[in-house]
């Protein structure tokens, strides 16, 4: 293999894988932005993205469906989470937050664990998607490629969403000062409990998309909450931007960690974060934590 | 001449363009009480944060007694016998007035790290404390829990419990923020008659103009980050440039 | 250190009385159960000491267990020292290995501190996957034997023996973690608990106390880690997988943090309700996740709060609050 190859296929391996981490790290950083609280619940939800996922395939047959609908009802899960049991917490110290979201991310597991079973599922992808295309005599799975697209696509859109929209300058002014947006006659709550769900929704669109290539399983929930913290701490927290750095900073140093160093690959991870966090104590781009 | 217990020589702290704080000098003598004044954004809390070390400057020097200070740590500049208080309230709410007192002042007893045992410093660390409410005028709610407080004994109670540290100069950030006009009377008047007695170094940033010139015996005035006037009360008082620097409103 | 107010001084004597009395009334399973009870107890109380007295809220207190447990197991099965060496030996190295993490975790506060303590734990268990030569893998150590005491003391080996080895080192901890909490340390976590940045501004380099309990939080964590091995026989990735941080902190909110005996009694709680509840439904673990979430709505002070608060308002309000 060439060494042109071969940066390109690792380089696809790490964009899609990238893409993945993207909506994970943009949600989480989303939800805190506004609301200041980490969630917890958010490698549980991507989790839960890829059962309901799994699952709609099955019945429906049609993979476009599940990867609409999957996020739509993470969304509204979590925006019914918001309702009923945050919404009573806003008073009370961070803690209180991670904690209430690690419960939902046990509940959830669990709930998970007893409507599917123990064991990974498959999905597959649809055949639209599969096999291989060649470029310079390599193989590269169509898969990983429309992973790149897609997540390309999905940034423009949140980018755009959230520089053009009305609805956008509502998140970013509410991030910078809910009082004043308040003031301003704005129900602060709804755009509260909407950005929760849409983060959720994110989350859950990234487990979607990570079935066909990761199985949907029990471990992802562990790994994808601390691969969603990283990211969202080292391109700090509460930046767009910097949830996109951080994602691509982390696919590369895994990807290429595991090629050459495999048994040291995680420890890269946690490395470069302890790094971020020595020299840039708020991450690359972030406000305080 | 005896040297200035604190010396401060062209302390300058760059924002990126914007200058917080200009090249400023000044000597303070021991058992002064120094104010420093000016408008808003002159730059006084910053010049705080520079000498106690929260904030590194850009450039110049902060000497304290023999020691150049200016690079440490905050928590060794206060070991070293500076005390401070903030513009915003900060206690601990839950615990009794005492219990704040007796923690400041274990913060410079030599075994405060004590894991086991430690009567004796719980002892010497209550008595300092308790000492230092009473100079303060905070003896009657010695008991109750600091966040229940009225806000001018609050204010009090962080002026006590930097005294509990028996620091060599304290520093006063807006001791009289927040309070209302009786609270603040009140307040003027127990720090007044409490320099009087404890004859300690003061550094103090005040708004009021009647509590600076109640207080203080010399008195800095920055503007927009640099010094325009360092002199006697009286002497700042028909300042022309002072004048003019306050153009625009004062208290 | 303070005398203990006699009322509580009292109960507390007759509830290690009946402990001790136990073997000789229990039949062998409920012993089983309580000896499980006594370790987890002293886990869950190692986490408060980090929780409920300083508020650094750890997710990766599993990194602590598990490392006792394998440490522990290890020399056990590689060594012939005496029990109660090894127990206390993995206890230390867990404390010397905590010193490192805590110094790393400090970088950051609050939910930045939680999130690098579960990466960190994360990191072990990793670690422990690979490690196949030293940890077993995936498999872990098995067949780790409850091995004697010194002088040929046999009385370890017996569940009984072990039972009151267990014991003894929950009482030994608690009283250390009692005195330190009384002493002008513990005055000093209580601060930086309530209020850290005037706790640094007084002149305490508030860092080198949180490493420090950190330091003990896992030694003692550690501990409970090091008796669980040779009591269970054996020690896996489990034992450092982030459901049992999960778990342990869950132990301690709804025991009640910031009292040390509140963990203990929601360690009870969580083994009533793990081998009760799971006798009837599968979801057990799901109910106690939702029991986790009202306890944290509604009764942040946890069980052993509610029950002082309940006991207070029935006395004089003379005292309410200690420890």
């Amino acid at each position: 293999m060439s060494t042109l190859a071969f940066l390109l296929t690792q380089g696809v391996n790490a964009l899609s894988q990238a893409a993945l981490l993207f909506f994970l790290g943009v949600g989480l950083t989303l939800i805190f932005g506004i609301m200041r609280i980490v969630n917890f619940a958010h490698g549980t939800l991507y989790m839960l993205g890829a059962f309901i996922g799994y699952s709609l395939l099955r019945y429906t047959g049609s993979y476009w469906l599940a990867l609409a609908l999957a996020p739509l009802t993470v969304g509204a899960i979590g925006t019914a989470f918001e309702l009923g049991i945050l919404r009573r917490l806003y008073r009370r110290d961070a803690h209180a937050f991670l904690m209430v979201t690690f419960g939902l991310a046990l509940v959830t597991g669990e709930a998970v664990r007893l409507l599917w079973g123990s064991d990974a599922l498959q999905v597959p992808p649809p055949a639209l998607l599969s096999g291989v295309v060649f470029l310079l005599d390599e193989p590269f799975p169509v898969y990983r490629l429309f992973l790149v697209s897609f997540g390309i696509v999905v940034a423009v859109v949140i980018w755009q969403l959230l520089e053009r929209t009305r609805l956008g300058l509502l998140i970013r002014a509410t991030s910078q000062n809910a009082e004043m947006v308040h003031a301003l006659g704005v129900d602060v709550k709804l755009v509260r409990s909407g950005v929760f769900g849409i983060g959720c929704g994110l989350a859950a669109l990234g487990g979607v998309l990570a079935a066909p290539l990761v199985t949907a399983s029990h471990g992802m929930a562990a790994t994808a909450v601390i691969d969603a913290f990283v990211i969202v701490i080292i391109g700090g927290m509460g930046s767009f931007l910097g949830s996109l750095i951080g994602a691509l900073l982390v696919a590369f140093v895994q990807v290429f960690g595991n090629y050459y160093l495999p048994d040291f690959a995680l420890a890269f991870m946690y490395l470069v974060m302890l790094l971020v966090l020595v020299v840039r104590p708020g991450g690359l781009l972030g406000k305080e934590a | 001449m005896t040297e200035a217990l604190l010396q401060v020589d062209g302390l300058t702290k760059h924002y990126g363009a914007l200058v917080a704080v200009d090249n400023v000098s000044m000597h303070v003598q021991k058992g002064e009480v120094r104010a420093v004044i000016g408008p808003n954004g002159a730059g006084k809390t910053t010049l705080f944060h520079l000498i106690t070390g929260v904030v590194p400057p850009t450039s110049g020097t902060v000497r304290f007694g023999d020691n150049e200070i200016t690079r440490l740590a905050p928590h060794a500049i206060c070991q070293r016998g500076l005390s401070r208080t903030f513009q915003l309230t900060s206690l601990f709410p839950r615990m009794s007035a005492r219990e704040n007192a007796m923690l400041a002042a274990q913060a410079r007893h030599p075994r405060r790290w004590t894991p086991f045992g430690g009567t004796d410093v719980f002892t010497s660390a209550r008595a300092t404390g308790e000492n230092a409410l009473e100079q303060l005028g905070l003896s009657h709610v010695a008991d109750r829990p600091a966040g229940l407080l009225s806000h001018g004994d609050q204010r009090l109670l962080e002026v006590a419990m930097a005294m509990a540290q028996h620091p060599r100069l304290l520093l006063l950030d807006e001791p009289t923020q927040g309070l209302s006009v009786e609270e603040t009377a009140q307040a003027v008047e127990t720090l007044a008659q409490f320099l009087d007695k404890a004859r300690i170094t003061v550094l103090l940033v005040e708004h009021d103009m009647e509590v600076v010139f109640r207080l203080a015996h010399r008195i800095t005035v920055l503007h927009r980050g640099a010094v325009i006037a360092d002199d006697v009360p009286a002497a700042v008082k028909a300042n022309a440039r002072v004048q003019e620097a306050y153009l625009g409103g004062i208290e | 250190m303070q005398k203990m107010k006699p009322l509580p001084a009292l109960g507390g004597f007759a509830v290690v009385c009946l402990l001790i009395a136990a073997p000789f009334g229990l039949p062998v399973f409920a012993m089983t159960l309580l000896t499980e009870l006594i370790i987890l107890g002293l886990f869950a109380m190692s986490l408060d000491l980090m929780v409920g007295y300083a508020n650094l809220v750890s997710f990766g207190h599993a990194a602590a267990y598990g490392l006792g447990a394998y440490a522990s197991g290890y020399l056990l099965l590689n060594s012939s020292m005496p029990l109660p060496v090894v127990v206390l030996l993995a206890a230390l190295l867990t404390g010397i290995v905590a010193i490192g993490v805590g110094w790393v975790c400090t970088l950051a506060t609050g939910v930045s501190f939680s999130m690098l303590t579960l990466a960190f734990a994360q990191l072990l268990y990793a670690i422990a996957f690979k490690w196949t030569s030293v940890t077993g893998g995936s498999d872990g150590l098995a067949g780790i034997p409850r091995r004697a005491g010194p002088f040929a003391m046999t009385i370890f080996t017996s569940k009984t023996g072990f039972y009151y080895f267990a014991l003894a080192c929950l009482i030994g901890a608690y009283f250390i973690c009692r005195a330190l909490v009384r002493s002008p340390f513990g005055l000093v976590l209580r601060g930086i608990r309530e209020n850290e940045a005037k706790t640094l501004v007084l002149g305490y380099n508030t860092r080198l106390y949180k490493v420090t309990v950190i330091a003990i939080a896992y030694a003692l964590g550690g501990l409970a880690g090091a008796l669980y091995a040779p009591f269970a026989g054996f020690a896996n990735t489990e034992l450092l997988f982030w459901l049992l941080s999960g778990q342990v902190l869950i132990m301690v909110i709804v025991g009640g943090q910031g009292t040390l005996i509140g963990p203990i009694l929601g360690a009870a709680f969580f083994m009533l309700l793990e081998h009760q509840l799971s006798s009837y439904t599968e979801a057990w673990a799901l109910f106690f996740g939702l029991i986790f979430i009202a306890f944290v709505l509604f009764a942040p002070e946890g069980i052993w709060g509610l029950a002082r608060r309940a006991f207070a308002r029935g006395r004089a309000p003379a005292e309410t609050r200690h420890d």
